[in-house]
């Protein structure tokens, strides 16, 4: 599969907006701007990158916790995320849903989600509704390799392979659910063999390869819009920082520094980049203009979201009901 | 010192009342001679005067309840004086010296003071908001809930003599008011005394027709009058006198006079006002028809009023016109006019009945040439009036025509005897054959 | 009026549904070629086919969950569990995905489905099949409830159920399944958050829900023999809850008893009873009383299950209670 030169660029553009838009929540987090509970995607942009490549703006996603990334991919505002974490009025979610609940309906964005494995029959509804109205939409649905074991993926992939829904169950293993190790919460090793527990064909992918990622994506796409049925892809991946902002030595608790250090040095854009300089499809100083770009994108939301309001004491009756 | 309010005696057979009104509220002012409550009794109001000066500090009795006379329902005290500790429900008003605490308004809700005897008020939501409404002291209330509990039913039942919501269903409300059966006459069989519809049903069906084969509840009035006949018959031994009186005179002289005294007056001359007038005449004459017994005594009454005996829808009732023998033919049309429109009004005060003296009882306008009437218990003499009637007679070997009435004199035999009573009665009917002499001269 | 069974009615109200609205897509265990165990959904999957009328597997987080995702992408499903009790299962998909996601998502993304199922004892189902606690579903905003107790409520409240835009709670009762009445042959719907007083009276309310309504009319039929006159109020909704038909009631009465075959902690009758204490406190002649089914798991015994159960007697043991405050 050959990519055009301008789709890799935004390949790029893609994982790096993710990256400084999360590298910018870590500061924002720690001065006290952002509320709540974040859990930051850094490490892993190659996956939400490569698999919403794959997709049009009529299909859709569901997410997780660990949701910036995915939204950010499939197109999310920035501007409006931004505010949506800062809690005011004028974000996704006028202030009421936060970090884990960020939704555009009119990109396909199901909303991330708190509950772990709550996305995945959502997805699969999507799939449904999908092949209901006779369109040729398809579902990503992501999730963790901790939502492997919930009974939700089990029911999900049944669902979906049963029906032969056109959903693509993207599983990020970064080894870890909070705090627990993949070893020591299932005995196999690649989630990808379940697949054939539910009739389905399971890829692994190496989830820091961002053109990897894109290629198996595509393929399960393609089978999906054919009306062929679900894929389970899992990507091998790895978030750098702990599993919430504030999980104590970030992550190191439960895993070694070394261990740590050894994924940075696979970061996926480091890569990429140089892939891509490489093969002359951009230079280092486009790259960078493009980083400039983003910058500058992310200083006008943080403007835009310090400017926002917070929302009225009423507007907490708001939308209850519609 | 502090003065208790009673309810005063209401009459010699008089045992309960019920206080219809209180003209005063608590930490009022009042004055000795003062009217402070109206009364109801035997279907009779009084306003009832204050015992003393001073401020009325705590009502003990609150509208709607029927108790014995004597009750003490109120406490006077003097200005500035403390109420009496066991008057007391509640923690009383800041005891200042100086001007009576006016500011003692009926306490609606004495949440925190410990009240009564037994703890706080025990009273459901809406009979406290009742209760306050009409300004009823909870302390007064008594419940008839469950353990004693205070309901709507019992601040209802306060109000009016008519059955509290709660004692009557809504059903038999609506028949009641349709078939205008009177509550009080009606026994409730339902839940706790509850009066359903079907009771009111039978209690119509015995008040509408008192028929052959039914029984029939007596109501207050019947039962009073049934008590007073005993009392008179079977105490005072009655002797009965009889005479026919030429009413020719009295009624040519009625008819004589009377446009002019219409004119005069605005009022109609009837031939009982007349009698009324000739009777109290003629005891002067014989004060022994206008005494009363008491023991081994005979109480000569001071003055001579006339009762006439009123007769009204389901029963009697006897108002005597005051002070017959003095007073002018015009105050004793007006006296009669106004209480005999009160008398069919229920509107009567005790006073008006309890000064009776003597009493005529009349007849005349049905078909009864005479008949016997029962003293009006304490009185000693009645008089029974038969219908005027047209007799032939000879007058000199002539046949002429009279108006005839026969007239009936009932006397206590422990006071009067035969002699005085026959005598008594041939005074009255020369009297009354003699109008103009009677009118001038006696 | 013909007379139709509540189980009728309800299969009406979704074959004229689904007929008149492509959107509307039915799923649950059994619904399908069985017509579901207590025929509801018979002679639909003939109708409309197996893609609409799905028999799901035993699955009910991954069927309603999905359910909830096909409503947020333009669907209209109306999905069945097949006794309340077995909302457990998928109670994360019902309380936090269905329930919030209109307001989490900031009034974008409406979940414009149905869950139906049923409740009720008597049938000897024992502790995991008899339950009563759609409470719980009242007590979660987001949700709206309907508690249809006539197959004339039944199929005007489902259509106005699968016609609203709001996630729907939809409570059926097991013994009202066969029960018979008037219902129109067009569609129509009830609206929610109004309730019907069933019958008229000025001495007692008595807001009852399911099966309980026809116990509170036969209760109050023979109260009026005593002349006692009891008001007979059916929320048919939970949610909204027509608050101002019952403050009303219990204003012109002074009395209010709760009927709600829930057990008594914590149900339906708990949050009427508190919220007219709380407005209309001085209109109150007598206690709130509550007749729920008592604080145990539902037994499996003929008497002890039978014991669990009340009706009419109850109810008027209770009401002639409250007449001694009258």
């Amino acid at each position: 599969m050959k990519l055009s030169k301008n789709k890799l660029i935004e390949l790029y553009i893609t994982m790096k907006k993710i990256r400084l838009f999360e590298e910018r929540i870590v500061d924002l987090y720690a001065k006290g701007v952002v509320p709540g509970l974040v859990h930051l995607y850094i490490g892993e942009e190659a996956v939400a990158a490569g698999v919403c490549a794959t997709l049009r703006d009529d299909d859709y996603i569901t997410s997780t916790h660990r949701g910036h990334g995915h939204v950010i991919a499939k197109g999310a505002e920035i501007k409006l995320m931004m505010a949506e974490l800062f809690g005011k009025k004028t974000g996704y979610c006028k202030g009421k849903g936060g970090s884990m609940h960020i939704a555009d309906m009119d990109r396909g964005i199901l909303g991330a989600n708190g509950i772990a494995g709550g996305g995945l029959p959502i997805a699969v509804g999507a799939g449904w509704s999908a092949k209901w109205r006779n369109t040729d939409q398809v579902v990503v649905s992501f999730f963790g390799d901790g939502s492997s074991n919930n009974g939700t993926f089990h029911e999900s992939l049944n669902l979906a392979s049963v029906h032969r829904l056109p959903v693509i169950f993207v599983c990020e293993n970064n080894l870890f659910g909070i705090s627990v190790c993949q070893i020591k919460h299932q005995a196999i090793t690649d989630v990808a063999v379940r697949a054939t527990g539910y009739d389905m064909p399971g890829v692994v992918v190496d989830g820091n390869n961002v053109l990897d990622v894109f290629k198996a994506a595509a393929k399960a796409v393609m089978r999906a819009r054919a009306g062929e049925g679900p894929t389970l892809i899992e990507c091998k991946t790895y978030r750098w920082r702990g599993h919430h902002e504030g999980d104590p030595n970030q992550g190191a608790r439960y895993r070694t520094r070394e261990e740590i250090e050894a994924w940075k040095k696979k970061c996926p854009i480091e890569w990429f980049s140089r892939q891509l300089i490489q093969d002359g499809v951009a230079t280092a100083k486009k790259l960078e203009a493009v980083v400039q770009k983003i910058d500058a994108e992310i200083d006008a939301a943080v403007a835009y979201a310090n400017e926002s309001e917070f929302p009225a004491c009423e507007d907490m009756f708001e939308d209850v009901y519609v | 010192m502090a003065t208790e309010v009673v309810i005063p005696m209401l009459g010699i057979t008089v045992e309960k009342g019920k206080i219809v009104e209180w003209l005063k509220r608590e930490g009022d002012p009042v004055a000795k001679g003062e009217s402070i409550f109206v009364v109801e009794a035997d279907k009779v109001t009084t306003e009832v005067e204050s015992p003393a000066s001073g401020v009325l500090a705590r009502i003990l009795l609150s509208e709607g309840e029927v108790v014995p006379v004597l009750t003490v329902v109120g406490v006077i005290t003097a200005p500035g004086e403390a109420l009496p500790e066991k008057y007391r429900a509640v923690a009383p008003p800041s005891e200042a010296a100086g001007p009576p605490p006016l500011t003692a308004a009926i306490v609606a809700e004495p949440l925190r003071a410990p009240a009564g005897p037994g703890g706080p008020i025990r009273i459901v939501p809406a009979a406290r908001k009742l209760a306050r409404e009409k300004g009823i002291v909870l302390e007064t209330l008594s419940g008839s809930g469950p353990e004693g509990v205070v309901c709507f039913r019992d601040v209802l039942a306060t109000e009016s003599a008519v059955p509290a919501v709660g004692k009557i269903s809504p059903l038999a409300r609506q028949s009641a008011e349709k078939l205008s059966v009177p509550l009080d006459s009606v026994e409730g069989t339902g839940v706790r005394g509850r009066i359903m519809r079907t009771d009111v049903e039978k209690a119509a069906q015995r008040i509408a027709a008192p028929g052959l084969g039914k029984v029939v509840p007596m109501n207050a009035m019947r039962q009073v009058i049934a008590r007073r006949v005993s009392e008179s018959a079977f105490t005072a031994p009655h002797i009965y006198f009889f005479t026919d009186v030429r009413m020719d005179a009295l009624l040519d002289f009625r008819q004589q006079i009377q446009r002019e005294f219409e004119e005069r007056f605005a009022l109609r001359l009837s031939v009982n006002d007349l009698m009324i007038k000739a009777i109290a005449l003629t005891i002067m004459d014989f004060p022994l028809l206008n005494a009363t017994v008491k023991e081994n005594e005979i109480h000569i009454q001071p003055e001579v009023n006339i009762g006439l005996a009123v007769a009204l829808a389901d029963g009697l009732i006897v108002p005597a016109v005051v002070g017959a023998a003095q007073a002018r033919l015009s105050e004793i049309v007006r006296q009669r006019v106004d209480l005999v429109e009160r008398a069919r009004k229920g509107r009567l005060t005790m006073a008006e009945i309890e000064r009776g003296t003597f009493t005529i009882s009349s007849l005349a306008q049905y078909d009864i040439t005479h008949f016997t009437a029962i003293l009006n218990p304490p009185q000693s003499g009645i008089l029974s009036v038969g219908k005027v009637r047209d007799e032939l007679y000879l007058d000199n070997g002539t046949v002429k025509s009279r108006q005839i009435a026969t007239m009936g004199l009932s006397v206590d035999h422990r006071i009067v005897d035969g002699v005085v009573a026959a005598d008594f009665l041939l005074h009255l009917k020369q009297t009354l054959e003699n109008p103009v002499f009677t009118l001038c001269c006696m | 009026m013909r007379e139709i069974t509540y189980s009728e009615a309800l299969n009406e109200a979704l074959r004229q549904c689904m007929e008149a609205d492509e959107r509307v897509v039915v799923l649950g265990e059994d619904i399908g070629c069985y017509g579901g165990i207590f025929q509801v959904t018979k002679g639909l999957q003939e109708k409309f086919g197996p893609e609409r009328v799905v028999d799901t597997p035993i699955a009910e987080a991954g069927f309603v969950g999905a359910s909830v995702g096909a409503a947020l992408t333009g669907m209209r499903p109306v999905t069945e569990i097949m006794f309340i009790d077995f909302t457990t299962v998928c109670m994360d998909m019902i309380i936090n995905q269905m329930a919030k996601m209109h307001y989490m998502f900031g009034g974008k993304g409406k979940v414009p489905m149905v869950l139906r199922t049923n409740i009720g004892a008597g049938r000897g189902t024992a502790a995991q099949h008899s339950q009563s606690f759609h409470s719980v579903y009242m007590h979660t905003p987001g949700l709206y409830v309907a508690v249809p107790a006539t197959p004339y409520d039944a199929k005007g409240l489902l259509i106005s159920a699968i016609q609203n835009d709001n996630p729907v709670i939809f409570v059926e009762h097991k013994r009202l399944y066969n029960t018979k009445g008037p219902v129109p042959e067009e569609m129509y719907t009830i609206p929610f958050g109004k309730a019907e007083i069933k019958r008229q009276g000025m001495d007692v309310t008595l807001v009852a829900t399911h099966a309980l309504v026809s116990s509170a009319l036969e209760a109050a039929e023979e109260l009026a023999r005593s002349d006692i006159e009891v008001e007979v109020v059916d929320p048919r909704t939970l949610t909204p809850l027509d608050t101002e038909t019952i403050l009303n009631s219990v204003k012109k009465t002074g009395r209010l008893l709760v009927a709600d075959e829930d057990n008594k902690t914590c149900g339906v009758a708990a949050e009427i009873s508190a919220m007219v204490a709380e407005e209309a406190m001085e209109y109150l002649k007598a206690p709130i009383l509550r007749a729920c089914s008592p604080d145990t798991p539902v037994p499996f015994s003929p008497p002890l299950e039978k014991h669990y159960m009340f009706g009419k007697e109850r109810l008027v043991g209770m009401i002639n209670r409250l007449m001694a405050y009258a």
